[in-house]
């Protein structure tokens, strides 16, 4: 199942690395480095699944969570967290925020792209 | 106040002339807005330390890419570099600092098993992966001192983005370093939790 998936993240060495991980699947991606140009390529990429970093410039991931899910054309799309962040605080904030899943870093390329496939057909189902 | 550290960092409560005093060992981390002097000691691991010169937070980070089964240049072992630094510019930007004003200072990659420099070992790899991902990710080198066959200690100002580095001869200290960096070599990284939420 192929799929658009966006990605937000301020590391470019980050987003090459998802990029390739899910690029090996045949999925479109588009990667941006914030939570700005995130909702911006919203408005012109329809995404069926977003993986967002937390700490970014101009806007974070969290607050990039909430304004997607404060669109009714993407209240019910994947959302996928990938962060150094670990506490359960964190996780919390990211649920509360509308977050479908919490992805800490380092991550494993084989289990990110499970995952993503796991995500996409529980959205279709 | 914002500070952020992690891993093998210790002496938080340590007061320094200038502030607070904070050891990295390896996998560790720390930036802060308050001034802070961060020290560390190297072998073949790599510290990088970046600054923001207008909100004045500063850290420090140290690390090694993995080796054993995992061939240093891998994607593997790039994944972990890449996490020790994002890490480390996750923990600037909470501090309040903004990346697109980072500079950097790196140290360390000694040969410190007296082993010929080669473009295989691991001190170069860390050497040549650091170098690739600031200039990848934007961030001015201001002054690097690496390679060589000496252990180095390295002290950091956070607040204002000095650095101080002595070359390491002693016996004890030397061991100091090999004794730790094996450990860490044993210590093999992990990837991180998955959580879904219902």
């Amino acid at each position: 199942m192929a799929a658009t998936i966006l990605i937000a993240d301020d590391s470019r060495m980050v987003r090459t690395m998802v990029r390739g991980a899910l690029e090996a699947d045949q999925h479109r991606v588009v990667d941006v480095a914030d939570g700005r140009a995130a909702l911006a390529a919203l408005e012109t990429t329809t995404a069926d699944l977003v993986i967002t970093d937390v700490n970014m410039p101009e806007m974070d991931g969290l607050t990039l969570v909430r304004s997607i899910r404060g669109d009714v054309r993407y209240r019910f799309t994947p959302i996928l967290v990938l962060t150094t962040e670990n506490s359960d605080a964190m996780r919390q904030r990211g649920r509360e925020a509308g977050a479908t899943g919490w992805l800490v870093k380092p991550f494993d390329a084989d289990r990110l792209r499970q995952t993503v496939v796991h995500v996409l057909k529980r959205r279709h189902s | 106040m914002s500070l952020s550290s992690v891993g093998g960092a210790k002496g938080l409560t340590t007061k320094h002339v200038m502030g607070k005093e904070v050891t990295l060992y390896i996998g560790g981390f720390h930036a802060s807005e308050e001034p802070t002097l961060i020290k560390t000691l190297l072998g073949s691991c790599i510290a990088v330390c970046l600054h923001d010169p207008v909100t004045r937070v500063g850290g420090m980070n140290h690390f090694m890419l993995p080796r054993g089964g995992t061939h240093a240049h891998s994607p593997d072992a790039s994944r972990f570099g890449v996490h020790a630094m994002d890490c480390l510019i996750g923990a600037m930007m909470k501090a309040g600092a903004d990346r697109r004003r980072f500079v950097a200072k790196i140290f360390g990659g000694a040969h410190v098993l007296d082993m010929k420099e080669s473009l295989a070992s691991v001190p170069q790899q860390n050497i040549d992966f650091i170098r690739t991902f600031l200039v990848e990710e934007g961030f001015p080198v201001l002054s690097e001192d690496l390679g060589g066959y000496q252990p180095r200690h390295v002290q950091y100002f956070s607040h204002t983005g000095r650095a101080r580095i002595k070359r390491v001869s002693s016996v004890q200290s030397r061991s100091r370093v090999l004794s730790r960096e094996q450990q860490g070599q044993v210590e093999a990284p992990r990837f991180g939790d998955i959580t879904l939420f219902d």
